[in-house]
Parts: C-alpha cells; structure tokens; sequence
C-alpha cells in the first residue's frame, strides 16, 4: 500500500480534529521502528508487538498535548524508550531470548564459510547486546540501527549532546568487552 | 583537544566513528591514532562494532499494529467515563473542636485511672512483704548478726 502524501505534522493536526483514519495512519509509518527498537531493548517478539501498542496509545493519549516544536519521530521513540525501561524494571527481564535463531545475515558473498563466519557474528552481537546495561543499549540501538544524531538521541533520553557522546563510548567499550567474553 | 587527554581516547574515537566530530578536531584526532599503539586498536574495534550493527537483519512486526491500536482505542472511547471524584474537603476549625475535646478527655481519664492503679498496687504490696519476712534467715525482730555459723547456715556442719 502507497504511503498517503503529507507528513507527520499534517496528520497530527488532523488526528487533533478528530480525524479517526490519521492516527492509524502514523501508527503505520512508524510501527516498523517502533517495534524494531522495543525488539532489540526486550529480546521477546511478544513483549514488543505488546509495547508498541502501549507505545502508541500513549502517544494518542498526550496528542493534545503533542507541539509542533517537537519532532513526531523522536517524541515517539521517548514514549517507547520510556515503555521498554519500565517493563525491564518491572519484569527483571535480564535472559537472553536468542533472537537471530531464525534470520540469515546478508549475504556477504559466494563463499559460505565467510557467510557462515557472518551470521555467526550477528548472533553474538545480538546476544552480547542482550547482555548489556539497558541504559546503553537503547543509546547505542538509537545510534547505530535507528541512525539518529546525538542531538536527537538527546530529544529521547532527554539528555545534553555531552551526555549522549559519553554514554555513546562508553556503552560501544562495554558492549565491546562482552563480545569479547562471549568469543571462544 | 587536550594533549594531556589519556589514551585511549574512547569519547573521541566513538564520535569520530558517529561523525560527529568538525574537521579540524578530526584531523588531529587523525594524526594522533597515526602513531598511538593504544587508541588506534580501539578505533578499529569500534568501527568493526559499526559494521557489525549495519549487517543486523531488518526486523519488521509480522502484523500491521494500526488496527490492533485503533481497536483499543475505539474499546477505550467506548467505556463509560467514570466521574472524577470530588476532592476532600478541607475541615473548619470549629469542625475539629469536638475531635480535640474528645482527646482531652479521653486522655485525662487514662491518666486518672492509671494513677488509681499505682495507689492500689502500693497498698497492696505492703502486707504481703510482711507475711513473706517470716522466710527470711532473719526472724522478724532478731538482730542481723549471727550467733553460730549454723544458725545462718544449716547445711554447714
């Protein structure tokens, strides 16, 4: 299905007059990254089809109070950020779901065993950042898979650019460390 | 950059990595790792972690969560609102008047009872001191100064 024209600002105004096809429509154009983040944060396919709902009820509830000042994305992803460390805290979620059982990594060319050695190291990432401290997880998940700049990691974790970059190195040389740990 | 910084240089080399260093700090930063046997190692774990992160594979939800949220919202919209509660009222001063007399009364009367109780007791306890003088080593009456070791002790022979 075609993405409708417009965007994120047009359709919020829309939502706020009672326009009942709008959210659904915002919900669509973010529930893949949504889900994807509340994924890697959780580990549980289950847990994060659950969150991103909560995610987004939440958000229509405070879309009255949503403001055009604030990026729609971001806003969304301190909603879900929020959620997910709420439900760590409250499940003590703290095993490892192996989550990459069933993906292949990309396909890095016709030589299987450099294709094997590839998805081998998915796998350990995707489990070395299960075993990582949630608050540095979900910084370095807002970096490097959602792409996002410091000042907009900033806009999520509500925290200053300098806060963002420190946590940043500090999270990659714990994750690293890990992933150290876990190589044979 | 601070030439005293240590090494390594983590904070510096993880931004380099994220780009969000300007082009004169990264150029410095450049020329250091060049010849720095310690953060040169670290640069290269952090850009191998930056590739490792791009070949994650695309996760997608395998339903389309806009209906399942619309669902809930129309289930929310269509709950009876429950009224607000009002707020507790905030009690006048002559309200409290016979909460506080009744305070002082009931703590006068524990008072006076409780004093009963100890001037009873005292009475009490003094004939009953008196019959149990009659076990004591000491007759009632007698000096406290033994005439033999035995009539202190029996058992002392």
């Amino acid at each position: 299905m075609l993405a409708p024209e417009g965007t994120d600002e047009d359709w919020i105004r829309r939502a706020q007059t009672g326009d009942r096809t709008a959210f659904p429509e915002l919900v669509r154009r973010h529930q893949t990254a949504i889900y994807r983040f509340l994924l890697r944060m959780l580990g549980s396919h289950e847990d994060a089809l659950e969150l991103s709902q909560d995610t987004f009820i939440k958000a229509w509830q405070a879309l009255p109070q949503w403001q055009p000042e604030a990026q729609f994305r971001t806003w969304l992803f301190r909603i879900a950020s929020n959620t997910a460390l709420d439900a760590l805290r409250r499940r003590k979620l703290v095993e490892f779901v192996p989550l990459e059982e069933s993906f292949d990594a990309p396909d890095s060319g016709p030589d299987p065993e450099r294709q094997a050695q590839a998805t081998q190291e998915v796998r350990q990432l995707a489990a070395s950042l299960q075993k990582l401290a949630p608050e540095h997880r979900q910084v370095l998940l807002l970096r490097e898979v959602e792409e996002m700049s410091y000042e907009e990691i900033g806009h999520v974790l509500a925290l200053s650019e300098g806060t963002v970059k420190s946590r940043l190195a500090r999270a990659r040389a714990a994750l690293i460390e890990i992933h150290a740990r876990r190589r044979p | 950059m601070n030439p005293a910084e240590e090494c390594p240089r983590t904070e510096a080399l993880s931004a380099w990595v994220d780009n969000e260093l300007g082009e004169a700090v990264r150029a410095e930063l450049a020329a250091h790792v060049a010849g720095c046997a310690i953060c040169a190692p670290v640069l290269a774990e952090f850009r191998q972690l930056h590739g490792a992160f791009a070949a994650l594979p695309e996760l997608a939800p395998d339903v389309d969560i806009a209906p399942l949220v619309d669902r809930r919202i129309a289930a929310a919209a269509a709950q009876p609102q429950t009224p607000p509660r009002p707020p507790p009222q905030r009690m006048r001063w002559w309200q409290a008047v016979p909460l506080a007399l009744g305070g002082v009364l009931s703590l006068s009367l524990g008072a006076y009872l409780g004093s009963m109780l100890m001037l009873g007791s005292q009475a009490t306890a003094q004939p009953a001191m008196r019959q149990m003088a009659a076990f004591t080593a000491i007759p009632p009456g007698a000096l406290a100064l033994c005439p033999t070791r035995q009539t202190c002790n029996p058992l002392e022979r």
